[in-house]
C-alpha cells in the first residue's frame, strides 16, 4: 500500500470515528427518553395518551359509530388527517380542505352520506365552507372538549345533489 | 405484566413460523444445505419466510379466503415441515460438502477490535429493538400507508382498500407482515409488531458480514465493515425502528444482489441462485420500486459478463434467468391482482418527463451521498474503494457493484426528472423520497466498501484479481 493510500484510510477512520461521536450526541436525546419510558415501563398506548390530539380523537371513536363516514376539515400538509385516520378506522374518512366552498362541502356530505365534519383546529377562522355549515339546521355542533370542532350531520336535510 | 408475556410469546411464536418457512424454502433450492452457515441460513429463511407467508396471504385474497391465523399460517408452515421431512431423508447417507475452505482466510483476527465492533453493533440493535417496541407508530407512512393498511387488513380479515385512497397500488409485502403479527397477537398491538423491524435490519448485517467474509474478509475487517456500515448517517439507524419498507427492499436488494455478486466470483455456495430468486420475488413485492432495482441487478450482471467474457458466457447469462423468475413470480400476482380490480399504478410518481427538474435532482443527490447526516462517509468510501481498485475495476466482477450502484444513482435522478410534482413541492418531495431511495443501495454499497478494506488485508504478493471467474466449470448452483 503506498504511503498515500496509508493516509486516506487514517483520514477515512478519523472521519468514522468522528461520526460515531456525532451520532452518539445526536441521538442522545433519544436514548435518554427512551430510558426514561423503559424505567417508567411506559410503552405503546401509555406513551399515546400522553398526546391530548390522541385522547380527543378516542372521544371521537366513541362517538362516531364504526360503520359512519365523516368529513375531515384539514391540510394534508399538517400530518393530522392521517393521524385521525389510522385511529378511527374503519370508520370511512374524507379529507376536504378547511377553504373547501359551501357547494363541494355539501355535495360531499350528501354523496358520502356523512354522519360528521370534523374541524380539526377550532382556532382557524372558519372557511366558507364550514360557515355555511355553521348557518345551517343539518350541521350542529357538538360539545367535545379537544383541540377541534365537531358537527353532527343529518345528510338527508342538505340540499346538494350534484356538483359541476 | 401477564399480558405483555403472553404477547411477547406470541410474537416470538409468529416470528418463529416466519423463519420455519423461510427454512422449508431454503431445503427446497439447496442441493445440499452443509455449505451454508447455521447463522447464513437463519438471515435469509427470515427475508424467504416472509416473501412465502404474504404471497400465500395474496392467494388467499386471489381466493376470496379471509384471513384467519389457521387458514394463513398452517398450509405453509405443514407444506414447510413436509419439505424438511422429505429432504432430511433425501440426504440420509450424503456426505456434507464442508464449508468451501477457499473462502476461510487466515486467522490474522484482533479480537479486541472484534468486540469493539460487536459491542457496537448490539449497542445500536438493543437502542432499535427498545425505540421500536416502546413506542407506538407515529411517522408519516407508518400511519398514513404500511401500518394503515395492515390495521385495515387485520380488522376486516382481507385485502381491503375501501377506507384508503392514495397508493392502492403499492405491493404489501409489509403490511401483509404486520398483518399477520396482528393475527399471532390477536389485536393491533402496533409497538409489538415493530420489532419485526430491528429485526430485519439484524437479518440485513448478519447477510451483509457472511457476504463480506464470502469475498474474502477477515472476521475482524467483516465486522468493522458491517459496523462501518450500520453506524454511519442516521438514516439506517431511524429504519431500524420504522414500520416502513424501504429496510426491507435493502434486505432484500442486498440478498439478492450480494449473492449475484459471489456468484460472478464463483464463491458463491451452491443454490445461491434459487435463493436470489426468492429475494429477487421479495424487491418486487415489497415496494413499487423493487422490480426497477432487480432489473437493475439482473442488467448490471448481465453487463458484466459480457465485458468479461468468461468461459461459458452463454450458460452463465442463461442461468440469470432463474432470479429473473423470481422476480417475475413476486411481480405478477400482485399485477394480476392490479388488473382485475381496474386498479392504476403510479400515476403519483411517473408522469410525462420534466427536464428542467434534472440539475437540481443532480444537487440533491449529491448532498444525499456526502452530507454525513444521511450516510456519514459510507458514500465516499464506497467511491474511493471503486477509484482504488483502479484497472481492476474493468477486469473483475467488481464491476458489477460499480454499474450496479452508478446505474441506480443514474436511475434516481431519472425519477426525479419524471415525477409530476410542481415546483413549490418539488424539494420537499425529493427530502422526503431521496434518504430512502438511497437506502435501498446503501448495504450493496457496503460491499464496494468491503473490497476496498479486503486490500488493506492483503500484503503485496496477494492476489490482485480474485474476481476473475478462477473456476470456469464450477457450478455455483
Amino acid at each position: 500500500m503506498t504511503k498515500a493510500k496509508v493516509w486516506l484510510v487514517r483520514a477515512i477512520l478519523l472521519l468514522w470515528s468522528v461520526q460515531l461521536i456525532w451520532l452518539a450526541w445526536y441521538f442522545a436525546p433519544e436514548v435518554k427518553e427512551l430510558a426514561q419510558s423503559v424505567a417508567d415501563r411506559r410503552l405503546g398506548e401509555e406513551v399515546r395518551r400522553e398526546d391530548p390530539y390522541y385522547r380527543w380523537l378516542q372521544s371521537l371513536a366513541g362517538l362516531i359509530p364504526s360503520g359512519a363516514t365523516y368529513i375531515f376539515l384539514d391540510d394534508y400538509e399538517a400530518g393530522k388527517e392521517i393521524i385521525a385516520r389510522y385511529h378511527l378506522i374503519p370508520r370511512k374518512h374524507v379529507l376536504l380542505s378547511p377553504n373547501v366552498p359551501p357547494i363541494f362541502l355539501f355535495y360531499k356530505v350528501r354523496q358520502e352520506k356523512a354522519a360528521f365534519v370534523i374541524i380539526r383546529d377550532k382556532e382557524r377562522p372558519p372557511g366558507p365552507g364550514l360557515s355555511a355549515a355553521l348557518g345551517s339546521p343539518a350541521f350542529q355542533p357538538l360539545d367535545v372538549p379537544g383541540p377541534g370542532l365537531v358537527l353532527q350531520v343529518d345528510y338527508l336535510k342538505v340540499r346538494g345533489e350534484f356538483y359541476d | 405484566m401477564i399480558d405483555l408475556a403472553v404477547n411477547l410469546l406470541r410474537l416470538g411464536l409468529g416470528l418463529g413460523a416466519v423463519f420455519f418457512v423461510g427454512h422449508g424454502i431454503q431445503a427446497l433450492a439447496l442441493p445440499i444445505s452443509g455449505e451454508w452457515r447455521k447463522l447464513e441460513q437463519a438471515a435469509m429463511n427470515f427475508g424467504l419466510g416472509t416473501v412465502a407467508l404474504t404471497l400465500w396471504m395474496l392467494a388467499l385474497t386471489l381466493a376470496g379466503i379471509p384471513f384467519s391465523l389457521q387458514v394463513t399460517l398452517v398450509p405453509p408452515v405443514a407444506l414447510s415441515g413436509v419439505i424438511l421431512i422429505l429432504k432430511k431423508r433425501s440426504e440420509k447417507g450424503m456426505v456434507r460438502r464442508a464449508h468451501p475452505a477457499e473462502n476461510r482466510k487466515p486467522k490474522t483476527e484482533n479480537l479486541v477490535w472484534d468486540r469493539i465492533f460487536l459491542a457496537l453493533l448490539a449497542l445500536l440493535l438493543l437502542f432499535a429493538t427498545l425505540r421500536a417496541t416502546f413506542y407506538p407508530m407515529w411517522a408519516w407512512d407508518e400511519i398514513a400507508t404500511w401500518g394503515c393498511k395492515a390495521q385495515v387488513y387485520f380488522m376486516s380479515r382481507s385485502l381491503d382498500l375501501t377506507c384508503i385512497e392514495a397508493h392502492n397500488y403499492y405491493p404489501n409485502l409489509v403490511p401483509f407482515l404486520l398483518t399477520y403479527l396482528y393475527l399471532c397477537l390477536g389485536q393491533v398491538n402496533d409497538h409489538l409488531a415493530k420489532a419485526v423491524f430491528p429485526l430485519w435490519g439484524a437479518m440485513l448485517l448478519v447477510i451483509l458480514g457472511f457476504l463480506l467474509r464470502r469475498m474474502g474478509l477477515t472476521r475482524t475487517q467483516t465486522r468493522g465493515t458491517v459496523a462501518f456500515f450500520a453506524l454511519n448517517g442516521t438514516v439506517f439507524i431511524v429504519h431500524l425502528h420504522l414500520a416502513y419498507a424501504d429496510l426491507a427492499l435493502a434486505y432484500f436488494a442486498l440478498g439478492g444482489a450480494g449473492l449475484i455478486y459471489l456468484w460472478l466470483q464463483d464463491k458463491a455456495p451452491r443454490g445461491s441462485l434459487a435463493v436470489a430468486a426468492v429475494m429477487f420475488a421479495g424487491m418486487a413485492w415489497c415496494k413499487y420500486e423493487g422490480p426497477p432495482l432487480a432489473g437493475t441487478v439482473l442488467l448490471a450482471a448481465a453487463l458484466t459478463l459480457l465485458w468479461l467474457r468468461p468461459p461459458g458466457l452463454g450458460g452463465r447469462l442463461l442461468r440469470l434467468g432463474i432470479p429473473g423468475a423470481g422476480l417475475a413470480s413476486g411481480y405478477l400476482p400482485w399485477k394480476v391482482y392490479l388488473i382485475k380490480n381496474q386498479i392504476e399504478a403510479g400515476s403519483d410518481h411517473i408522469m410525462g418527463f420534466y427536464p428542467h427538474q434534472l440539475l437540481p435532482s443532480l444537487g440533491y443527490l449529491v448532498d444525499g451521498l456526502f452530507n454525513p447526516f444521511y450516510f456519514g462517509i459510507l458514500w465516499p468510501a464506497a467511491f474511493l474503494a471503486l477509484v482504488w481498485a483502479g484497472r481492476r475495476l474493468f477486469n473483475s466482477a467488481s464491476l458489477f457493484l460499480a454499474l450496479f450502484l452508478g446505474g441506480n444513482l443514474l436511475a434516481v435522478i431519472l425519477a426525479y426528472v419524471v415525477a409530476p410534482t410542481g415546483a413549490a413541492e418539488f424539494e420537499m418531495y425529493v427530502r422526503a423520497t431521496l434518504d430512502r431511495l438511497l437506502l435501498h443501495l446503501t448495504p450493496v454499497a457496503a460491499l464496494a466498501v468491503g473490497e476496498g478494506v479486503k486490500e488493506l488485508g492483503e500484503g503485496p504478493g496477494a492476489n490482485k484479481s480474485p474476481a476473475l471467474f478462477p473456476n470456469p466449470h464450477h457450478n455455483p448452483l
